[in-house]
């Protein structure tokens, strides 16, 4: 009964006028950047940011949250209309979304699209509720040593997750790593990196560095492709799946939303890996399996169900235990931080109207959603419309507004500047920014916690190894590299025979 | 005689190289410190060496593997883009947030092959007006909106 009363406490906060209107807002927004291509919830998230600024706690968190959900409604809709993922998140739909359309079902399509979305986000909302306060009430044991073996958990699972080279995404964790113990360090008031820019002086902003590297960056790959025009296909005649199609996509989207919350729970998870994983098993399961690819309904409804389940649950380590598990949510802890919020497994119990607040805020969320992605689909893809050289100095200037709103300071502007080109030179040499985007959050941390273990254990360092619990995190990191490491060491071995 | 065969894990690898050495240039007069004692480079240290090591490695792999190649860039727009950012950064005290914002949309749409003065114009006032109200009247940045 306990859970009902914190729901009643959750609903009570979020159903304000005020909250609700945030809700609607980031939902809105959510679906907006979510059907546009070229432009990500990290993105959006980040330019943001300087606006939460001036809201309450709750208000900022509600609204962030909507945009990161949001864009996994969004997202299918331009897969399954112009082929094209709206959203990372989305690309697995496109495959079989875009089939079913180019038959004439688009609006099946969408529908059970958004139908899945829905389940899944209701389900994914149950389970934060019911498990993120167990864990959070296991992790009040944990101490410094554990922190640290979780992030470096957290960290190996972001580089395993990486596409493409392994090696390139320890790089980047590194150098993310060494970016983020820029500023003055804790204990012996240590400038480093600062080359005597106050501005520096308590770290690369969080800001300009997100928007640089993701917003921008992604701009400036854009257009090295050049404009792309889109083609929106055929109209929708009705959103309604036929019996059969309903008979196939109803267990397809209970899959997809258990595999998606699941997914979404572990570091380095959330809705990509969600979506991925998803359509993988529905193929494997399928009795259907000959036609993925052709226009099979599963290929849509499990996927879009895992990565909106796996966009909501992947709130629970941060919500917990204070650890990021994916840029998203390091930027959602950047937006925590700036409302002088310290995430971690004290919030469900000092500030339960913020924690239940946010829960009852994603059930809301998803029901607006339903409501503004299917009756008012029209207006959605006519934005689809919108070109592109529209659309990117929209975003060229919310960037510069965002980075000089932080604290007025032009240098933050030009450090955005920066990771701009930085960020495009990522993508031109197949770096990925989100194992450096982690690493540069968790720096700091992972020094402080390392230091703080060190005085526990009076300097001994198998202070990791004595303790349970941190050296079950540690194993568990070891089984990742050792998982993934070998089958690289194989192939290659077999790539250098073929020579 | 050597030859790349995996330009972007080669250049790579030299990113990570410069950053690893610029890193330890400048951390070199930080407190090292021990391992159960670190003082404040010691972590950037470690972290330098190791962006090194991976970077040398990524280069020497880069030699001996087959891997994509860098695709062309188009020069022109990037450099808009990043003209854009500096522009504003210029003008934003010098003029106000309006022209600043103007300043931005026309300079970034030249980014575009598409693009068009009218529409430029357009978008940049439109954009302006967009900024001072959210950022001013509803956010209460104190921002100056024209400042000469």
């Amino acid at each position: 009964m306990d859970l009902l009363a914190n729901l009643a406490t959750g609903f009570g906060a979020a159903v304000t006028p005020l909250n609700l209107g945030f809700c609607l807002f980031g939902c809105l927004i959510g679906t907006l950047i979510g059907v546009l291509p070229g432009i990500g919830p990290i993105a959006t998230i980040a330019m943001l940011l300087p606006v939460t600024f001036g809201l309450s706690p709750l208000g900022a968190l509600i609204m962030l949250a909507g945009i990161y959900y949001g864009a996994q409604y969004g997202g299918s809709t331009t897969a399954i209309l112009v082929n094209l993922p709206g959203e990372s998140s989305s690309v697995v739909t496109c495959i079989d979304g875009y089939q079913m359309a180019r038959r004439g079902r688009a609006g099946a399509a969408l529908a059970v699209a958004a139908v899945g979305s829905f389940v899944a986000g209701c389900v994914g909302t149950v389970v934060i509720a019911a498990f993120a306060p167990v864990l959070a009430a296991f992790a009040v044991k944990f101490r410094s040593p554990e922190y640290f073996a979780l992030m470096l958990f957290g960290l190996v699972a972001a580089v395993i997750l990486a596409h493409g080279s392994v090696l390139k995404a320890v790089g980047m964790v590194v150098l993310g790593l060494l970016v983020g113990l820029a500023g003055t360090e804790s204990q012996s008031a240590t400038a480093r990196f600062t080359f005597g820019v106050p501005e520096l002086y308590d770290g690369v902003d969080f800001v300009p560095l997100a928007m640089g590297l993701f917003g921008l960056a992604e701009i400036m790959s854009n257009l090295d492709r050049g404009d792309d025009k889109r083609a929106v296909a055929s109209g929708i005649s009705s959103l309604w799946p036929d019996r059969e199609e309903i008979r196939r996509a109803t267990p397809a989207i209970l899959r997809g939303t258990v595999l998606g919350c699941l997914l979404g729970i572990l570091p380095g998870g959330g809705a990509v890996l969600a979506s991925f994983a998803a359509y993988t098993l529905e193929k494997k399961v399928s009795r259907f399996s000959k036609q993925f690819g052709q226009g099979a309904v599963e290929g849509v409804a499990a996927p879009e169900a895992a990565n909106n389940a796996g966009a909501q649950t992947s709130f629970i380590p941060l919500l917990t235990l204070g650890i990021p598990s994916n840029p998203v949510m390091a930027l959602m802890m950047g937006a925590m931080l700036i409302q002088g919020i310290a995430p971690g497994t004290a919030i469900i119990s000092e500030r339960p109207e913020l924690f239940w607040g946010m829960v009852a805020s994603m059930w809301i969320g998803n029901l607006m959603l339903i409501i503004i992605n299917l009756p008012l689909i029209g207006i959605w893809v006519r934005l689809l419309r919108v070109p592109y050289r529209l659309l990117f100095p929209c975003i060229v200037v919310l960037c510069c507004v965002g980075a000089y709103s932080v604290n007025a300071s032009t240098f933050l502007i030009l450090m955005m500047a920066g990771f701009a080109l930085l960020g495009y030179l990522f993508a031109k040499l197949g770096c990925e920014g989100a194992p450096f985007l982690l690493g540069f959050v968790l720096g700091p941390l992972m020094e402080e916690n390392f230091r703080r273990s060190m005085v526990l254990s009076f300097g001994d360092p198998m202070i990791f190894l004595q303790r349970p619990i941190s050296l079950c995190i540690l194993l568990a990191s070891l089984a990742l590299i050792v998982l993934i490491v070998i089958p690289q060491l194989r192939t290659r071995r077999d790539q250098a025979f073929q020579e | 005689m050597l030859r790349v065969k995996s330009p972007q894990d080669f250049w790579a690898g030299v990113l990570f190289v410069l950053f690893g050495c610029a890193a330890l240039w400048i951390g070199r007069d930080y407190a090292l410190g021990s391992l159960t004692r670190m003082g404040p480079g010691y972590l950037p240290t470690v972290l330098s060496w190791a962006l090194l090591a991976i970077g040398v490695l990524l280069m020497a792999r880069a030699l001996a593997l087959n891997g994509p190649a860098i695709e062309p860039s188009r020069i022109a727009p990037q450099l808009f883009i990043l003209a854009a950012i500096v522009a504003f950064a210029l003008a934003i005290e010098r003029f106000g947030l309006a022209p600043a914002v103007m300043l931005v949309t026309v300079t970034a749409a030249f980014a575009s092959r598409e693009m068009r003065w009218r529409e430029a114009v357009a978008l940049g006032l439109g954009l302006a007006a967009l900024c001072v109200v959210l950022f001013v009247n509803l956010l209460g940045q104190p921002f100056r909106v024209f400042a000469f």
